[in-house]
């Protein structure tokens, strides 16, 4: 039976291997490799004063309606609207469900006869 | 002063001025930055062919974001660095995984200790490399970072926008990760103490 030395600590033997291949000689880039780029670089070269990107299509609604303002204005004057037509419901008899609260529901005259209490309470 | 006469100027500014069409930005940023990717990507994949492949890739990838890069989100060279390794990694993972046992590798015919030895250099290197190339992203660039360009934790931390603890922790899971890779090769590497 043969004693097999105890294995090193990770971080020793993992570090000597990385080291080892840091160490490695790197050649240099090619003439061939810089004139490759260099012809990539050259075929991708925006013309001067740089490309016009196209900006997104609700960049173009935000700028057509007049840009992050105007659009703060159009929300707070639908939603005014909103609450205003709301409102003006219940001059025409309608009764919103969401406008009757728990209470009131409960509380009202003939929500609950006699039956009703018994059910209820038992 | 023009642009290629001060080598101070910053890779950002060059790329500003490559996306306003400026020709020896263009020139300057070749020299500067292709040289690097292309150590970077024959360190990680030990071939100078493939490893031009990944350079003039990533640098074509670099002229495309110009007109959209934002200047002070990133370092051109982080940008670069990490385009470069997950190219690196891609490559890698897709070539066939290497039999590492030097019992299975043809022998030479005259196996004087050099050459053994040498063929046992390349097998940790290349096992090495299958190992980095199977880290998640973070835990590879700090590993590499540090023990192939000899970054400091806070640069690292940069690089990855991440806490210099952070770094620590991704370098130690990192190697703990190369360990557990490596370990049932450690004999056939040669990694024994001794």
């Amino acid at each position: 039976m043969t004693n097999s030395p105890p294995p090193r600590k990770d971080d020793d033997w993992i570090d000597s291997v990385l080291d080892d291949l840091a160490r490695a000689d790197l050649p240099d880039a090619s003439d061939d490799l810089m004139a490759r780029v260099m012809g990539d670089a050259q075929a991708m070269l925006p013309p001067p004063g740089g490309r016009v990107t196209q900006a997104p299509w609700w960049r173009q609604v935000v700028d057509g309606i007049g840009g992050w303002a105007a659009v703060g204005g159009l929300a707070a004057a639908a939603a005014t609207g909103f609450v205003v037509g709301l409102g003006g419901l219940e001059t025409v008899g309608v009764t919103t469900p969401w406008s009757v609260s728990y209470e009131t529901y409960y509380d009202s005259p003939g929500t609950l006869d006699a039956f009703g209490w018994d059910m209820e309470e038992g | 002063m023009p642009l290629d006469t001060d080598p101070h100027t910053d890779d950002a500014d060059l790329l500003a001025a490559y996306a306003r069409g400026d020709a020896g930005a263009a020139r300057l940023l070749t020299v500067r930055l292709t040289p690097r990717a292309f150590g970077q990507a024959v360190r990680m994949l030990g071939d100078a062919g493939e490893a031009e492949d990944v350079a003039q890739e990533a640098m074509m990838r670099l002229w495309r974001v110009a007109p959209d890069w934002r200047a002070g989100e990133a370092r051109v060279t982080t940008w670069l660095y990490r385009v470069v390794s997950n190219l690196c990694t891609d490559r890698l993972r897709k070539r066939p995984r290497r039999s590492l046992p030097l019992d299975e590798v043809a022998e030479p015919e005259d196996p004087t200790p050099s050459v053994e030895a040498r063929m046992q250099a390349d097998a940790r290197m290349a096992a090495l490399r299958d190992a980095l190339a199977a880290l998640p992203e973070r835990q590879r660039i700090a590993v590499t970072m540090r023990h192939f360009d000899g970054a400091s934790n806070p640069e690292i931390a940069a690089a990855l926008d991440v806490s210099t603890e952070a770094v620590e922790s991704l370098t130690a899971r990192g190697k703990r990760a190369l360990a557990a890779a490596l370990q049932g090769q450690v004999a056939a590497l040669g990694l024994e103490e001794g």
